[in-house]
Parts: structure tokens; C-alpha cells; sequence
């Protein structure tokens, strides 16, 4: 009876380290969504004294939407390819910086580097350097390439080149998880398969990889959530154009919360983007407990 | 059971905390006492143009007059204003002076109307009941929402034409390009000497708007502003037409390789202020850069280190074939409207008046040649106001700004609402890149068009 008093004591004292956070997730980030949801529910521009509800016509709206339907297809594509490009290159980066490369660190900050710049500074760079008025442009005109960039402004391209940007800033961070993963593997494994007779891919691809299945999960869990999350590149480099080839959901929201005042939809919009992450995110998780 | 109530207690006393702060930060706005009179006070203005430093030198020439009035210029980008000044002014609190404009653009007033002070009884102290007569109509009409004047207009913008790089012209001995055939000539000529011809950041919704209105304009005067107002058909062929040939600007090469990947600003305008660029489609608020200081700012922002050189304004070459040519269309740049949860509303309006209304006001803005003012008694001085060339410039840009004020209802975004502004982007950047045609370009608008009505 004594030993119950106490753990009930201890749990409730365990409740109360734990308040601060419980109301701050509760309070803010919980009621933010409810509050998202009620909005969704609303046709309003944000700030007029009138709020129209109209149910779910949002919601249905955004299915008959071509260019919700664009940002999903943009996601999924750019998704897929700088989920595999990315962390192909911070894989083989971090291989080659576990064998004994000359000048490690400065390496290692070479690759990272990108990661840590934030995509506002870069994006002016980036602008300039795809200008047909360019940097690259002055270099294919050098070499007489009798190439135009003017790839920005090709709907058929803008989005690859959107994703190169995006392979370039995060592969330091796939690259850095693979590392630290790489790090944990146990050297006697590798060891065994090299005295098995297994070369530098076989062990790289039966040993190393397999090893770090934990890690690709985790990146591809941030990737999926990534991608639907995508703004600032898009915004910043092409403000989702030309003609919505580089739409993410994030540059649509913003393009009907704030430039066409449809709060609403725009409302709608996250509440839809916040269920898509989540399944995303159940998914990655489903396939990491499937395959365990 | 008495630390299960504490901790109850705290976690119902933080639940209500929370709740206070978030209703605190919910936007339920409220009127607040002001403290401010018309002589006194701090003011916060928000805005997006035309920029530091000029608005502080506003600020300068106001307190001149007002000394007790501290005015503090808060600026934003084009870009980014509507999502600042929202949340600010949900908030209520900042903000005291704010911009706004016609229509469709950044800071619109249908949008932000319901958060300003009626202004009627404060131009009428200053400029008396007969008020409308003395300042230019759009400045009143544009900004009346609901019988009440909720902007003060401090200038009208104009579009239309093109502005032109005079010494390239005569250096590369190029003809200023009157029809369609001697445009192409002109950029061919440039290009082959490593210049561009005509440049465009059609990245930017807004100009490509403007370009696409004077070529219908060039097609057939008034269908654009028409159409726009629901009195004539977006499908009408004349609009088809001038579809037809905004794609053929893009295929022909008169706009610059790449134009659909770049900004008007600030790319194109760089290109142009660095001397790239022979020619650009910029508005009256162009001119302020025939001044020979504002030019020099501008080369610099474009990193470039060339002298300031002698730029025209021309009318927009004939490319329809129609010889309807010289139509200018306008809007008020940007009025000053006044926060209804202002603590300083008193100081505030004396400021908006004083921009907006006063001849002294007035006159600074006219002689800085960024707007054309919006109270007619206003002009340039152009005995004090010195161009970069005057012998070349003076005849050209009095002229244009005389044919600017006789522009007679022709809005530039004014009529234009917040989808028909998004659907107009979308169907001249896909009618541009070939991923649509003029025809189903049309269709859109007029889709867009009846959807929002």
C-alpha cells in the first residue's frame, strides 16, 4: 500500500517536470492546428471583420484545383530524385572520408559547408548564376558551347534545377548521418568480408549500407516531410514559376494566404499538407518496422 | 491527493496562461486611446516605396513644419508587404501610418480598408469642401471604400511605355523602334554589339501585365480595361490578338533569351541601369532616375560603376499595325491610410494630409519626379529640378508626364482583383513559354473572370 503511495507520488512528480512542455505542445502547437482547422472551415481574407463559413468546400475546392495537383506532382518528383541523388552523394562522401583521404576535415567542411548557409544567401547566387546574363553563361560563351541558360524561365527545367540547388545544400547533411552511422560499424565486420574475398562495392553495398538502414530511414522520414515542407528554395529562386512549374504546397499557401487573400483555402491547404506529412512519416515508419 | 491537486492547479492555471497569451496574440484588435495631437506624437509608417532614403527625406522636409512629430520609415519589400503589415496590423498595434494602393496590387485597399480611419474630414480642413476638384480623381475614387476615404493618395504611377538608353541609341546609331519589324532590327543590332535590346524580368507578374496592356491598348484602345470590368468578353479576338503577339515578342527574340527566368526587379532593372540593356518597359516611376543623384544610386545597386547616362521615355512601338499608339494607363502608386488602432491617429492624419494633400507636401513629391502628385496645383519646378541631360531629357520627360496627367480612366491594376491578378500571370507566363495558347489563354481569363465575380 506504502509502495503504491510512493509511485503515484513519483509519477505525479514526474507530471509536473514535464508541464512546461505538455502545455507549450498543447497550448500552442495543438491549438495552432485547431485554429488551421477552424480557418479551413472559413472563407476570409484575413482580416475583414466578416467570416464566411462554408464547411468543406475548401477542401473540395483543392481536389478540383490543377494547380494543388501540380505542387503534389512537383513534391513527389522532387522528392524522389534528391531523396536518392542526395543521399547517394553523402553515402559515397562519407565511404570515401572512412578510408584514408588526405586533408579529412577540410573535406568534411567542404561538403557541409552548403548545409549551413541559409537559402536566402544562396539564392541570389543561384539567380544570378542561371541567368542567361550569367556567370554560366559567360563560361559556356567562353568555350564557344553555343548553349543558352536560360533554364529558369523553361517550366520543362526550372524543376531540376530547383532540385540540383536543393542536392547541393543538404547532401552535407546526409552525408554528416552517414558518417557518425558509418562510425558505429562494428570494424571486425568489415574486416571478415575483406578476408571473405568481398572488394570495396560489395562490402560497401552488403556490409556498409545494410548497416546503415537506420539512418536512410531517418533521412528519407526528414525527406518526405522535407519536400512537403519546400518554400524557401521555390520562393526565392523562381517564386514557384514560371507558370507554377516549380508550385510546392508551402509557395501555394503562401500564394493564396497572403497574395490572393484566400485564407481559407489557404487554411484548407495546410491542414492537407499536416495530414500528408503525417502519413508520410507513418509510412517511412511502417516500411523501417516492416523490413525489421 | 494534495499534490495530485497542485498539480492539477498548475496544470489548469498554465492551461489559462496560455489561453490569455495566445487570445492576446489572436488579433482581436482594439481601438486604443490616442495619445497623440495634431502637432505631437510618434508615428510609425509603414511602406514599400520608393525607398530609403527618400522617405526619410519626406520625413526630413515634413518635420520642417511639424518638429514634434517623429515619424519612423518602416520599410518592406514589394514583395513581402501584405504578409508583414497583416499580422501588424491584426495586431493593432506599430502600425499608425500605412500605404496602400488601388486594386489588385501589394497593400490593396479592398483588403485593407477595414483597418484605416475615414480621412474625409481631414483633407476637407486642409484643402475645404471642395477638395475632389483640387486633387486628381483616381486619388479619391480608388480610395473611397464604402463612402469613406480611406487612403490619402500621394501620387499616381503610369505605365505604357517604354524607357529607353539614349546614348546606346546613338552610339550603336539605332533608330528608337516605332512598329514590330524595326523593334526586332533594334535588338539585333544591340545583340550583335553584346548589348540586349529590349529586357524584361517576365519572372515578375506585375510588368508582364503592364507590356500585355499596351499591347492591347495597341490592338484595340479600352477592350484590357473593358474586359477587366466585366463590359466586354476576355475572349474577344482583339485580346486573342494581343495574346498572339506577347508570344511572338518571346519567339521573335525581342524580349531577352531567358526573360521568363529573371525579375523585373531586380534583374532586368539592373541590366538596364548597368547599360546591358538598350531598352526596358518601366513606368513614370522610371523617371526619378533622369535625376542625376537617384540615377547614380540606382547604377550602384546594380553594381555597376558606368556614369549616369541619358534616358527617354517613348511611346510603345506600334506592334499591332493599328496606329493606336501613346496609351498610358495609371493607378495611384500608393496613398497613405491611418491605423484605426492607432495610439498616435491625430499625428498620423496630419502626416497623411501633409504628404498626401498639402502643397508642400506635394510639391517634394513632384519634384522628385517618383510620382506624378495627386494634387493638381503640383507640379515639377523645373527650374530647380536638374536632369542628367536636360538637353536631350527635358523636352521628352516634360511631355510625358503632361500626356501621363491627361490619361483618362484607363486603370492599371485598379480593376484588376486579387485571382484575375493571378490568373493574368499565369496565362501570359504559359502563353509565353508554349505550354499554353493564346486561344485557351483567353479562356482562362474569362474562366477566372466569371469564377470571381
Amino acid at each position: 500500500m506504502k509502495k503504491n503511495k510512493t509511485m503515484k507520488s513519483t509519477k505525479i512528480n514526474g507530471f509536473l517536470w514535464i508541464l512546461p512542455a505538455f502545455v507549450f505542445v498543447v497550448g500552442i502547437i495543438y491549438y495552432s492546428i485547431f485554429y488551421t482547422f477552424n480557418l479551413s472551415t472559413l472563407d476570409w481574407n484575413g482580416l475583414d471583420p466578416i467570416q464566411t463559413s462554408v464547411g468543406v468546400s475548401n477542401y473540395a475546392k483543392a481536389f478540383g484545383d490543377h494547380i494543388f495537383w501540380k505542387a503534389i506532382t512537383n513534391t513527389v518528383v522532387y522528392f524522389i530524385i534528391t531523396f536518392i541523388v542526395q543521399n547517394s552523394l553523402g553515402f559515397i562522401f562519407a565511404a570515401i572520408l572512412h578510408t584514408e583521404v588526405k586533408l579529412p576535415t577540410v573535406h568534411k567542411c567542404l561538403v557541409f559547408i552548403p548545409t549551413i548557409i541559409a537559402p536566402a544567401t544562396m539564392a541570389p547566387v543561384f539567380r544570378l548564376l542561371f541567368s542567361p546574363q550569367g556567370m554560366l553563361q559567360d563560361i559556356f560563351d567562353a568555350l564557344h558551347l553555343g548553349i543558352t541558360v536560360n533554364w529558369l524561365a523553361n517550366p520543362k527545367t526550372a524543376l531540376f534545377i530547383l532540385m540540383m540547388i536543393a542536392i547541393w545544400e543538404f547532401t552535407g547533411m546526409s552525408f554528416i548521418l552517414y558518417y557518425a552511422a558509418m562510425s558505429q560499424i562494428d570494424k571486425e565486420m568489415i574486416e571478415a568480408a575483406r578476408l571473405d574475398g568481398a572488394g570495396n562495392f560489395r562490402t560497401l553495398w552488403n556490409i556498409v549500407l545494410p548497416n546503415c538502414k537506420g539512418t536512410t530511414i531517418s533521412l528519407a522520414m526528414l525527406g518526405v516531410i522535407g519536400a512537403l515542407k519546400t518554400f524557401d528554395i521555390p520562393y526565392l529562386i523562381t517564386t514557384g514559376g514560371p507558370n507554377h512549374a516549380t508550385e510546392f504546397l508551402g509557395t501555394y499557401i503562401y500564394r493564396q494566404g497572403i497574395r490572393q487573400s484566400h485564407l481559407g483555402y489557404a487554411a484548407a491547404l495546410s491542414v492537407m499538407l499536416l495530414i500528408l506529412a503525417i502519413c508520410g512519416a507513418l509510412l517511412t515508419n511502417r516500411a523501417n518496422k516492416g523490413d525489421e | 491527493m494534495k499534490k495530485m491537486k497542485r498539480a492539477g492547479s498548475a496544470l489548469v492555471a498554465s492551461l489559462v496562461l496560455v489561453t490569455a497569451v495566445l487570445t492576446g496574440c489572436g488579433g482581436n484588435s482594439k481601438q486604443a486611446e490616442d495619445t497623440s495631437t495634431e502637432t505631437s506624437g510618434e508615428v510609425v509608417w509603414w511602406g514599400w516605396t520608393p525607398g530609403s532614403p527618400t522617405n526619410e527625406e519626406y520625413i526630413a522636409e515634413f518635420n520642417k513644419e511639424y518638429p514634434d512629430i517623429k515619424v519612423t520609415w518602416k520599410q518592406t519589400t514589394i514583395d513581402d508587404y501584405d504578409a508583414a503589415i497583416k499580422p501588424a496590423l491584426a495586431n493593432g498595434e506599430g502600425v499608425d501610418a500605412f500605404m496602400v494602393s488601388a486594386g489588385s496590387a501589394n497593400g490593396g485597399i479592398q483588403i485593407f480598408g477595414g483597418q484605416a480611419i475615414d480621412l474625409t474630414d481631414a483633407v476637407k480642413a486642409e484643402l475645404g469642401d471642395d477638395y475632389k476638384e483640387k486633387l486628381n480623381e483616381a486619388s479619391i475614387t480608388t480610395m473611397t471604400v464604402d463612402g469613406k476615404l480611406k487612403g490619402l493618395g500621394v501620387g499616381t504611377v503610369y505605365s505604357g511605355n517604354l524607357w529607353i538608353n539614349q546614348d546606346l541609341f546613338d552610339k550603336y546609331n539605332v533608330e528608337v523602334p516605332t512598329n514590330y519589324e524595326e523593334w526586332k532590327t533594334a535588338c539585333e543590332t544591340f545583340r550583335a554589339n553584346g548589348i540586349e535590346g529590349f529586357v524584361q524580368g517576365a519572372g515578375q507578374g506585375a510588368f508582364n501585365m503592364d507590356t500585355f496592356h499596351a499591347i492591347a491598348d495597341n490592338v484595340s484602345p479600352g477592350t484590357f480595361t473593358k474586359a477587366a470590368r466585366g463590359e466586354a468578353e476576355w475572349t474577344d479576338p482583339s485580346i486573342v490578338k494581343a495574346l498572339e503577339l506577347w508570344k511572338g515578342l518571346f519567339d521573335d527574340h525581342i524580349m531577352q533569351d531567358g526573360a521568363l527566368g529573371i525579375m523585373q526587379y531586380p534583374e532586368a532593372n539592373n541590366l538596364f541601369m548597368s547599360q546591358k540593356a538598350a531598352m526596358v518597359m518601366m513606368g513614370s516611376w522610371y523617371t526619378s532616375n533622369t535625376l542625376p543623384e537617384t540615377m547614380k544610386a540606382a547604377i550602384e545597386s546594380a553594381s555597376s560603376t558606368e556614369a549616369p547616362f541619358t534616358m527617354i521615355p517613348v511611346e510603345f512601338p506600334d506592334i499591332a499595325g493599328t496606329g493606336n499608339t501613346g496609351s498610358m494607363f495609371g493607378d495611384l502608386d500608393y496613398s497613405t491610410a491611418v491605423s484605426a488602432t492607432s495610439s498616435n491617429v491625430k499625428a498620423a492624419t496630419t502626416f497623411a494630409v501633409w504628404l498626401g494633400a498639402s502643397q508642400n507636401g506635394q510639391q517634394m513629391i513632384a519634384d522628385s519626379l517618383n510620382v506624378v502628385p495627386s494634387l493638381k496645383s503640383a507640379t515639377p519646378d523645373w527650374d530647380k529640378v536638374k536632369l542628367v541631360n536636360p538637353e536631350k531629357q527635358n523636352d521628352a520627360v516634360k511631355t510625358y508626364i503632361e500626356n501621363a496627367m491627361e490619361t483618362n480612366d484607363n486603370p492599371r491594376f485598379a480593376a484588376i482583383n486579387a485571382d484575375m491578378n493571378q490568373a493574368m500571370m499565369d496565362v501570359l507566363a504559359g502563353v509565353a513559354s508554349g505550354s499554353m495558347t493564346p486561344e485557351d489563354g483567353a479562356a482562362q481569363l474569362a474562366t477566372t473572370q466569371a469564377d470571381s465575380e
